[in-house]
Parts: C-alpha cells; sequence; structure tokens
C-alpha cells in the first residue's frame, strides 16, 4: 500500500480540507475588521486550555475548545470596552496563554512530544475520533455561517452604519470571535496552534488579490486554503521526514505569492484594478 | 401628515462645552429638510442622536413614533455617512454594498422581496446602474459616495439621514440627486440632509436648518447665505 492511501494519511487528508476550507471563510471577516491576529492570540490562549485539560485528565480539544471560546469573548469584550488597547490586550493573551501551558503542563510532568503535537500539529498522528471532532467542528462553523453571512458582512463593512440600521453588531462580533475560537480547537490537530491563524488569514490575503468582491475573495480564499493544505500535506508524505504543518503554512504562502503576481498582471490588462 | 422625527430641549455636550442646549426639532413625513451650519456646530451630533449612537443628555428624541435606540425603529431609518467608513482590506464590490443597506430588513433565511431590482432600482437612482460589479476601492470618491447613498435608499426606509451627501460628487450630477431625494420627500419619506452647502438642495428643499448656540433654527436661502455662508 503507497504511503499516501494508507490509513492515517486519509484521516489527515480529511481532517486538513475540513480546516482549510473554512478556516478562510472565518478569516474573511477577521482580515476585513483588521482583527487578522486575533486567531493567534486565542491559539496561545488555548495551550493554556490544553494543559488544563491534561491536569483535569480531560481531552485536551474540549480544554481547549473551551478556553478558547471564553478567552475570545472577553478578549473581545476588553476590545469594544476599550479598556484595553487591542494590541496590548492580544499580547498579553500570547504571552500569558503560552506561559500557563508551559507551566501547566510542567507541573504535571506533561511537557513532552505530545504538547509540541498541539503546538505544531500532527494531522499523521490522527484517531477517527480526532477526525469526527475536526470535521464536527468545522461544519458547526460553517452551518452558523450561512444564515448569518449577511448581517456579519454587513457588520465587517461598516460597523457603524450596521449599527443605526439596528442589527445586533455586539452579538454579531462575539459571533465572529466564538467561531474563531472553535476554528481554532478545530484546527490544533490540523496545523497546531501557534499556525492555524496562517490559515485564517493567509488564504484570504491571496483571495483577496484575485477577486473584486467579498464574495469572490471568499471563494478564492476557501480555493487557496483547501489546495495549499492538501498540497502541504502531500509534500510532507512525499518527503517522508517533514512536518506537515510548516509545509502547509509554506504552501499557502507560496500561493499567496503567485496571487500577488497574477493580480498585478491583471492589473496591467485592466489599468483600473491597479488603482486598488 | 404623521411626525416623523421630534427633538424636546435637547442637550448633547463633548466635555463642558454643549454643541446642542436645548434644542427642538420637529419634522413630518413628506419633509425635505437641509441642516446646515459651521463645521463644529452639531449637525452630525444631532444626526446621531437621531439615529440613537448618541444619547443626548437632557430632553427626549422621538423617531417614527418610538425611541431611536429601539432596533425595530432604526431598521426604517437610511442612512449615509459622511465618506467612505469601509476597511478596505478586501475588495468589495458595489452591489455587496448596497445589499448591504437591505440586511436589516432581510429575513436570516429568505431574501427580501425583488432584491436585484430593489438594488438596480437604487443604483439606478445615483446613477451606477452598470457599476455594481465593480470593486468599491477601484472607483473615485463621487462614486464611492453614490454608492453609499444607494445603500441607504435601497430599503425605500420611510426616514432618510445623510450626512453631506454631496461630498466629492461632480456638480453635474448633484441636481439628480436632489431629485431623486424630493421624489422620496413626495412619496411620504422625510429626508434630513446634513450639509454645510444647501445650495446643492435649493430647488428642491422645504426648510432650511441651522444648528447655532446649541440651538435649532429656521432660516431661508437669504437669510443663510447673509449670516451663515460657510463656502
Amino acid at each position: 500500500m503507497s504511503v499516501f492511501t494508507a490509513a492515517f494519511a486519509v484521516r489527515a487528508y480529511i481532517a486538513v480540507a475540513a480546516v482549510g476550507l473554512t478556516a478562510p471563510v472565518v478569516g474573511s471577516f477577521l482580515v476585513q475588521r483588521r482583527l487578522a491576529l486575533i486567531g493567534d492570540g486565542i491559539g496561545h490562549l488555548a495551550f493554556a486550555g490544553v494543559a488544563i485539560g491534561v491536569a483535569l485528565s480531560v481531552a485536551p480539544v474540549w480544554g481547549a475548545l473551551v478556553t478558547a471560546v471564553v478567552g475570545a469573548i472577553a478578549l473581545e469584550r476588553l476590545r469594544t470596552t476599550g479598556r484595553i488597547a487591542g494590541d496590548l490586550a492580544l499580547a498579553m493573551v500570547f504571552y500569558g496563554g503560552l506561559a500557563t501551558g508551559v507551566v501547566l503542563l510542567s507541573a504535571t510532568n506533561r511537557f513532552d512530544a505530545s504538547a509540541i503535537g498541539f503546538l505544531f500539529g500532527s494531522p499523521f498522528s490522527a484517531s477517527w475520533s480526532d477526525v469526527v471532532t475536526v470535521v464536527v467542528l468545522c461544519a458547526v462553523v460553517a452551518a452558523t455561517l450561512v444564515p448569518y453571512y449577511r448581517q456579519l458582512l454587513a457588520v465587517a463593512l461598516d460597523e457603524e452604519t450596521a449599527r443605526a440600521a439596528g442589527l445586533p453588531v455586539d452579538g454579531l462580533n462575539l459571533l465572529t470571535v466564538t467561531l474563531t475560537a472553535l476554528l481554532v480547537a478545530a484546527g490544533m490537530r490540523v496545523v497546531g496552534l501557534l499556525l492555524i491563524a496562517s490559515l485564517l488569514v493567509i488564504p484570504v490575503a491571496a483571495g483577496s488579490r484575485l477577486a473584486h468582491s467579498f464574495r469572490d475573495t471568499v471563494l478564492w480564499g476557501v480555493t487557496v486554503g483547501v489546495l495549499s493544505s492538501l498540497g502541504g500535506l502531500l509534500f510532507a508524505l512525499g518527503q517522508g521526514n517533514i512536518q506537515p504543518s510548516g509545509t502547509i503554512v509554506l504552501a499557502s504562502i507560496a500561493a499567496f505569492a503567485i496571487a500577488v503576481f497574477a493580480g498585478r498582471r491583471a492589473a496591467r490588462r485592466h489599468p483600473r484594478q491597479a488603482a486598488r | 401628515m404623521p411626525v416623523t422625527v421630534e427633538l424636546h430641549g435637547v442637550r448633547y455636550a463633548y466635555g463642558a462645552e454643549p454643541v446642542l442646549d436645548g434644542a427642538d426639532l420637529e419634522l413630518s413625513a413628506g419633509d425635505f429638510v437641509v441642516l446646515a451650519g459651521h463645521n463644529g456646530s452639531g449637525k452630525t451630533t444631532l444626526l446621531k442622536l437621531c439615529l440613537g449612537l448618541l444619547r443626548p443628555q437632557a430632553g427626549t428624541i422621538r423617531v417614527l413614533g418610538s425611541s431611536p435606540e429601539d432596533p425595530a425603529t432604526r431598521r426604517q431609518i437610511g442612512y449615509a455617512p459622511q465618506g467612505l467608513r469601509v476597511v478596505t482590506s478586501i475588495p468589495v464590490s458595489v452591489g455587496e454594498v448596497v445589499t448591504a443597506g437591505l440586511t436589516p430588513i432581510r429575513s436570516m433565511w429568505r431574501g427580501v422581496p425583488d432584491e436585484p431590482a430593489r438594488i438596480s432600482s437604487a443604483l439606478a437612482a445615483v446613477g451606477m446602474q452598470d457599476l455594481a460589479r465593480e470593486c468599491l476601492f477601484e472607483l473615485s470618491g463621487g462614486q464611492q459616495q453614490r454608492a453609499i447613498l444607494a445603500r441607504a435608499l435601497v430599503a425605500d426606509p420611510p426616514l432618510l439621514l445623510l450626512d453631506e451627501p454631496t461630498t466629492g460628487i461632480d456638480q453635474s450630477l448633484r441636481p439628480r440627486l436632489a431629485a431623486e431625494l424630493r421624489a422620496r420627500a413626495d412619496a411620504g419619506a422625510t429626508v434630513l440632509a446634513v450639509s454645510h452647502d444647501p445650495d446643492d438642495f435649493h430647488a428642491v428643499l422645504d426648510r432650511i436648518l441651522v444648528v447655532a448656540d446649541g440651538h435649532i433654527r429656521q432660516l431661508t436661502h437669504e437669510q443663510f447665505h447673509a449670516h451663515f455662508d460657510v463656502s
């Protein structure tokens, strides 16, 4: 049997495809609102959740999920109430979450290779149970986004006008960060907590270079997200000794570079686009 | 005609200095009013109070018969802010911007009846019927402002609150936009446009109001140019 069709590889394909498909959709709303780094902050926080899960003998993904959701909501509240500057709040979460995770895992003698797996992902070691968890979390995120797409877009376009129009802006903002937290927990297995934010942002950045509308940016972002996830995984499989999370992120950066080049060529053909 | 906007004794201050102090205003369905005055006189503040984005420190405000903080009331207001407030990270098409104006009246699962026709009609009203698929950020400032106006018009709201709606728009197009707003007022909508230059609407408006010394006064064109001309 080829390594490319082995059961562990099939499980990894499904998991990375689910995250690659969903992350750019959520990421589009984050990037549009200049909150691209919030996924990073939530990822760091989720590492503390992993450690709490380990300390309490609960599955790490559930510890990460609960901590990420609670932390994301707290972060959004801090940001909107202006009690702390946005970048300062994120920095506190970055360092505090990571440090708490390291301290808790060390204290329980669990700061080992599995901890590194949570930080940098290990899709080839995912069980079917892990894959089901990833797919269900991604499906929940996608199923929530569909009915709220228009409202989330209206808020992302112009928060003050959306508020003036009677849309529940604060609730929609909380929904956005909560979905981000779910996705971070889902992506923990695939690219790890330190790199999941890249799948929220880089495919969207690539899509924005090729599109003329938000909808097309999302569609291009999803395409780049899925292709770079599967491409990076296949490259790592072929090489045998390379960590797939790294190749997935590098593949999405390569896709971004191609999109920049293609976007510039298109702009030369249609000079109006050059104004963007 | 039913009263649509009522302000009684409204006070609002930034710090110790009030921009509105005991301001009264009453607008009815069918009114087309321009709110003029110097920069910083409180025009935009008054608009934001009517939108419920600011809360008066004294006095009462009723819009369309209820509090402007009521989301159901806000959904009946077409608001066009001054200039572009869209964050420019991701391209957004003109059609998407205008469609956002229907979101407040749209159910979560079903679109608004005749949605494409409404969008086309709103774009035609501002002379942009052929630009729905264009990226907003590739257009001129005036075209972007017209797209924002179309977003305010698309739901056919009974109250239009417009902040400097002609900013950046070519002089030759302004009479067309003024006529469009007049037609909306004639059909029963209330139009309140903040403008530092009411001449843009000279031929079609009903009243010029001026915010000065915290109060709202009604002026003729001649009085406005004699005492408040800021052009």
